[in-house]
């Protein structure tokens, strides 16, 4: 079978929202969902693209001079024709700023690895670990996987960051004996809303779930629910009630919000996708208020929030 | 044309002031002082001699001269024509900037210039002021550079969080405190030590005379170089027999509401003069100094007609740095550091980085030493060489009994003055005290902590205010503690005497506050805000490795998160696998609150770098902290941590120029090469400038420390450090156990990146020329934007984790280490390396040109060698590679600054934990020193100016791939409103 290369499109030290303590976050690229809120666009396409920042290019030109494809131009509203590109990272060889930089690198399980383990001391030190996210990591259960098991030899907390639609049976015979902890986002309860705004049904994320928590209260990895929350979108109060439902359904006693940020939308510039969601209007351009997050804890009733 | 004018215009002036001082009365009469008229000739050209003039002062009668004189005492040499019309159009205090700036090159006596330059400020009078106003206007810039440095605690970085921590467990050495914390106490429990600390903050430092005059007159009557019969003086014993004139006469005064007695100067916060050392620095501002804009001084007019009249004329050949000239002839290593760009050595303002031998003191008191000296001149036999620099001791020793017998004096008097029944006891008391210690040994913790303050004034009193430290004072004190807790029978005493010993503590930190060192307005920017650096030494361990973290460990650490206060520099040393995760939570709760302090050493890098130097082990662990982070063997070891200051960075600039600095414009370095056919035979350029330059500064080191020998030997302090009895011998001349001198080198990370760039992008990658680079510096980049941008993002920097740059910067520390080892010092000791840099970070960067690395000509270059800002967004990477240093090469220890900013969304208790995880798994990987500076979100929102000093802030959003500074700025602002950033 002809398998892609994984590409992870970053891997960030000293993070603390991640997971206990002081992490580091392997953020792996590609993602069968495509949520039209995604705070991490770049981690969408599972190929490796070409991002182009104008505030760091300084004008030389380098890259024009040698594109064969004579994909680059300053006329190109975002400066890169990605249709006739062919990746062959000439310009960003040339680019003197890094405004022309390559996302999505292909490293191999013992390269995340090494880069993750020299930060081994700080974990001990703060009850941290590795975080996989991305992107759905659990695209790449076998490589995941290995990237897991290998550092829990090590002693190293591994915690997966996922959106819940992958194939169950890979993830529990590659991915799921190595981790530690799982959050688990859970976006939206009404399928045809679900597919609307991110791209698939979520009958099998829902199952996945059920599953998962299910084993977590028989003593199995630990799951933790977690709602971004986007107005308008998932932060209804009809969705985020049926949510609370799941969440009683199944037993969950604690559950994260995540409140919403624009800052993801400077990003779809730099990957050339313009054209900000059409619904959501201004209420997406801002940080929610202290007032319109209290809204969005109320249907969570007397389960413990952490988050916000 | 204008050249023309200006060769006219400028004789007229002197014309003109010769005139105005013939024949106004007032400015007449400042010609003289109190033994005659002051006599001198000063010339003024250019660099071409197309100008030449001069101004002769002599017998009352200025004479202006538009020929060069004869052999004037002192010449200004302006660059050209231009920077001459620039000084008149300056104040007198930028020409010191001038100067600093290598447009005015002086020759001859500086002491005369800074006369002149009174001269100037009496003649200017009101004027004076009004360009000193307008000046400040026009530097605002600049001074903001200089009042960011990042040494020590800043002012406004205190959190206002109110909770407090409790301990989870009791260290073994605390003997006392339920909770060593001490959550429950707070400034508001001290309202004595709130009024001291609001006074401190309040009280503008003021100029004293009081030690210069006293002395000054006593050398007049009793002769300097020569007594009354015309013999030659034995340094040492004119040096104790001064010093005991000046402390029997020294104004003792009891300090209002202190429960210490005695005060180093006669002014509630002085500025200390050694004419004998820089302090004819300020003569040229003794009129504008409350005027100037960084640090002002007040200043009586009466202190004025003291220092220009009795005081200064008697220093102006008798100072270190004239006593050098005039021995050496002016000698190049001389002629370099008043160049300011390359090194700076320390020796012109003083020799004090040391700690006496408290614990001796406290064993012994002044009259057991003064009964061990005695029996060392009987063994010396008549031996003169002997006899007199014990003599010497003895003399100095009395003197400080004399001032402690009339503080208690005073105390009485005071007391039977005194209306408040509670204070009345209190000065009794202190009465009491003084008429036990320093003489005796202390029965008492306000005994011992007296007996320590007063012997504290009496060294300061004979020794330069730079670097003085106080050692372990937590260890030395607990046995008087616990007397004091022994004592007391019901749990009521026993928090009595914990409250009150905690506000005894802190009486003697704002005692030390008491006096600022002299600073003339030039040294503002070598020094910016600079205090005495008094250090104490927390913690720790013993003699036989047991901790040694006590009950005063953590009175001391209260005080310090109470008052907040900069000086005394506070340090802590922690032992892996010894000191408890408690007493490193509360050191980082410390940190927190008052935003930088104390100052965290790692016990076992520090012993490994110190052990090469073969010390005992149980003498190598009682090791503490001198001035900022600098190791020495307390008692023991005379090791003027701070000798020199020397810019590396000045080596790449002298190595890129085949020996020519660019700022000072002057061929002075060897010859190494324009031309470079491999890396390597660039490391051997950079490595024949650095070498030269440590040269140089060590042979200046060593003719300031004769000239030390001469003019001012230490007796108080030889009388307090070990050895210096049985060998009969003052610090100065080598008395003490250990002897070494510490170096401070500058720039270590812009030296490695530069070095690393040029490897990169000229030798590996070939991506460009060493000319190009030449070219680029020369005009600051500004025709070179790409090769700017690919040095600062494609050339490997020290601190982002890349393994390469790490052992290039290694490989520097090493070549240093092994440069300075090989040397000894005047006292047969070898000198040692360190990588802090006080503020002289940004005067060094002030004086240099644009760099390989990317820096821009004039920044600051990185304090002690904190990577660049912009090494890494992953603070870790930082750690890593500081940590992975060879502590072997840094035996006079680092500087590593790291910038914190707690988030609003998480509590107290995580912080804590976090920065302590830091501290730990950087210790754990063998991190030397760190220095955690916290920031607070205010400055912070003035800092998004300057976002490449804050590229590793995080966005504290989960499961997001960015960082901070990618934000557009209304979203910083944003996100800081919402305190969304984190540690």
């Amino acid at each position: 079978m002809s398998r892609q290369a994984t590409l992870i499109f970053e891997i960030k030290g000293n993070a603390l929202d991640d997971g206990p303590g002081i992490r580091s976050v392997v953020f792996f690229k590609g993602c069968p969902l495509s949520c039209a809120w995604c705070h991490n666009p770049e981690g969408q396409n599972r190929q490796a693209e070409i991002i182009f920042d104008g505030e760091k290019c300084i004008g030389c030109d380098s890259c024009i001079e040698v594109c064969k494809q004579q994909a680059l131009s300053r006329n190109l509203i975002g400066f890169l024709d990605r249709g006739k590109c062919d990746l062959c990272g000439d310009c960003l060889e040339q680019c003197p700023s890094g405004a022309l930089a390559k996302c999505g690198m292909s490293l191999s399980v013992n390269e995340v690895c090494s880069r993750v383990e020299k930060d081994i001391p700080f974990y001990t030190a703060s009850g941290g670990g590795v975080t996989l996210s991305g992107g759905e990591p659990a695209m790449y259960p076998e490589f995941a996987g290995e990237v897991a098991a290998k550092l829990r030899q090590r002693h190293v907390h591994v915690l997966l960051e996922t959106a819940g639609f992958f194939d169950s049976a890979a993830f529990d015979r590659f991915l799921y004996p190595h981790l530690d902890a799982i959050y688990f986002d859970i976006k939206i309860m009404d399928p045809a809303r679900h597919k609307e705004l991110c791209g698939v049904d979520n009958k099998r994320i829902l199952e996945n779930f059920r599953n998962l928590f299910r084993r977590s209260k028989e003593g199995g990895v630990c799951v933790l629910p977690r709602v971004p929350l986007i107005p308008g979108m998932t932060a209804t109060q009809e969705n985020l009630e049926d949510i609370a439902n799941l969440l009683k359904e199944v037993g969950a006693d604690q559950v994260a919000l995540l409140p919403y940020h624009p800052f993801w939308m400077g990003k779809l510039a730099r990957l050339g996708r313009s054209g900000l969601p059409a619904m959501g209007g201004e209420n997406l351009a801002r940080l929610m208020t202290p007032d319109e997050l209290a809204e969005c804890r109320s249907p969570f009733g007397n389960m413990r929030i952490v988050g916000t | 044309m204008k050249n023309w004018v200006i060769r006219q215009l400028v004789p007229a002036l002197l014309r003109l002031m010769a005139f105005q001082f013939n024949h106004r009365a007032s400015l007449r009469k400042s010609l003289k002082s109190d033994q005659g008229w002051i006599n001198f000739t000063i010339g003024f050209r250019t660099e071409d001699r197309a100008f030449q003039g001069g101004l002769s002062f002599l017998d009352g009668k200025v004479t202006a001269e538009s020929f060069m004189l004869e052999s004037p005492d002192t010449t200004m040499v302006f660059a050209n024509e231009a920077v001459m019309l620039e000084m008149i159009s300056h104040t007198p205090n930028e020409v010191l900037d001038m100067l600093m700036l290598n447009k005015i090159k002086l020759e001859g006596n500086f002491t005369y210039l800074n006369l002149f330059n009174f001269y100037l400020s009496t003649l200017l009078g009101g004027f004076h002021q009004r360009m000193e106003i307008k000046r400040r206007r026009r530097h605002k810039l600049q001074r903001k550079e200089v009042a960011k440095t990042e040494n020590g605690p800043g002012e406004k970085s205190r959190t206002t969080t109110p909770e407090r921590l409790h301990a989870p467990t009791i260290d073994p050495g605390v003997r006392y405190l339920k909770n060593p914390y001490l959550s429950d106490l707070g400034l508001t429990d001290f309202p004595r030590l709130q009024g001291f600390l609001s006074r401190h903050f309040s009280k503008r430092p003021e100029i004293c005379p009081e030690r210069s005059r006293l002395l000054t007159r006593w050398y007049k009557k009793n002769g300097f170089e020569t007594d009354g019969q015309g013999n030659p003086w034995s340094p040492e014993l004119r040096q104790g027999q001064a010093y005991k004139y000046l402390m029997e006469n020294k104004e003792p005064i009891i300090r209002k509401d202190d429960l210490l007695a005695g005060t180093t100067t006669s002014k509630p916060v002085g500025v200390t003069i050694y004419p004998d050392a820089h302090g004819t620095m300020i003569w040229g501002e003794l009129l504008s100094a409350p005027n100037r804009e960084l640090n002002p001084y007040n200043i009586s007019s009466e202190t004025v007609e003291v220092l220009h009249k009795e005081v200064f004329p008697f220093w102006i050949n008798r100072n270190f740095r004239e006593w050098v000239r005039r021995r050496y002839d002016n000698p190049l290593c001389q002629k370099l550091d008043e160049r300011f760009a390359v090194y700076f050595v320390w020796k012109t303002v003083g020799i004090s980085h040391t700690i006496p031998d408290f614990p001796s003191l406290l064993a012994l008191g002044t009259s057991g030493i003064i009964e061990k000296i005695h029996q060392a001149i009987v063994k010396a036999n008549g031996d003169v060489t002997r006899v007199n620099p014990l003599r010497a001791m003895i003399l100095a020793a009395e003197g400080l009994n004399a001032y402690a017998d009339n503080l208690s004096k005073q105390a009485t008097k005071d007391a039977q003055n005194e209306l408040d029944t509670e204070r009345q006891a209190q000065l009794r008391r202190l009465a009491e005290i003084c008429r036990r210690v320093p003489k005796n040994p202390p029965r008492t913790l306000d005994e011992a902590v007296n007996a320590i303050w007063i012997t504290w004034i009496g060294m300061h009193n004979e020794n330069t205010n730079t670097g003085l430290s106080l050692g372990r004072l937590d260890t030395w004190l607990q046995p008087y503690f616990e007397q004091d807790m022994a004592a007391c029978k019901t749990e009521k005493a026993r928090d009595a005497c914990i409250r009150k010993t905690v506000e005894l503590v802190g009486c003697l930190f704002l005692a030390c506050c008491d006096h600022v060192p002299l600073i003339p307005d030039i040294g503002n920017y070598l020094f910016g805000g600079s205090s005495s650096d008094q250090a104490i030494t927390l913690g720790g361990v013993h003699a036989d490795g047991t901790d040694a973290v006590c009950d005063m460990t953590y009175i001391f650490l209260k005080v310090t998160e109470m008052l907040g206060i900069r000086d005394p520099n506070v340090n802590a040393r922690y032992k892996p696998g010894v000191s408890s995760d408690a007493y490193l939570q509360r050191l980082c709760e410390v940190n927190k609150i008052t935003g930088a302090t104390p100052s965290l050493h790692n016990d076992e890098a520090v012993l490994a770098s110190i052990s090469q130097h073969g010390y005992p082990l149980g003498e190598a662990r009682d090791w503490s902290a001198i001035g900022c982070v600098e190791p020495t063997i307390p008692g023991k070891q005379f090791g003027h941590t701070g000798s020199m200051l020397i810019s590396v960075v000045a080596a790449i600039e002298m190595a890129l120029g085949n020996g020519t600095h660019p700022l000072m414009n002057w061929k002075v370095g060897p010859e190494t090469g324009e031309e470079f056919d491999s890396f390597e035979e660039f490391v051997k350029a950079f490595e024949g400038q650095f070498s030269f330059l440590i040269d140089q500064a060590v042979a200046y080191n060593n003719m300031l420390a004769n000239a030390h020998a001469a003019i001012r030997p230490t007796p108080l302090l030889s009388a307090m450090m070990d050895d210096c009895v049985e060998k009969a011998k003052d610090v100065v001349n080598g008395g003490a156990r250990y002897n070494s001198s510490g170096v401070a080198l500058i720039g270590l990370a812009d030296v490695t990146d530069s070095l690393m760039a040029i490897k990169t992008l000229v030798f590996d990658q070939k991506k460009t020329t060493l000319r190009e680079f030449q070219e680029a510096i020369q005009d600051n980049f500004q025709s070179h934007p790409k090769l700017l941008s690919l040095v600062k993002n494609k050339a490997p920097k020290f601190g982002s984790g890349n393994a390469e740059a790490k052992e290039m910067a290694e490989r520097v520390a090493r070549f240093a280490h092994e440069q300075l080892n090989a040397h000894r010092n005047y006292r047969g000791g070898p000198y040692t390396t360190g990588f802090w840099s006080m503020s002289n970070h940004v005067a060094f960067g002030t004086l240099a040109g644009a760099l390989p690395s990317g820096r821009l000509r004039g920044k600051a270059f990185t304090p002690g060698l904190t990577p660049q800002p912009g090494a890494s967004v992953n603070l870790l990477d930082n750690l890593r590679d500081v940590a992975s240093l060879d502590p072997k090469n840094m035996d006079n220890n680092m500087a590593f600054n790291v910038k914190v900013v707690p988030g609003g969304a998480d509590s107290h208790q995580q912080i804590v934990d976090r920065m302590a995880a830091y501290v730990k798994a950087y210790f754990s990987m063998g991190g030397m020193q760190m220095q955690m500076n916290m920031v607070s979100s205010e400055t912070l929102r003035q800092a998004m100016a300057d976002p490449d000093s804050y590229k590793q802030l995080l966005v504290r959003i989960s499961g997001y791939n960015a960082y901070f500074t990618t934000l557009n700025r209304d979203m910083q602002i944003e996100l800081i409103e919402r305190s969304e950033y984190g540690i």
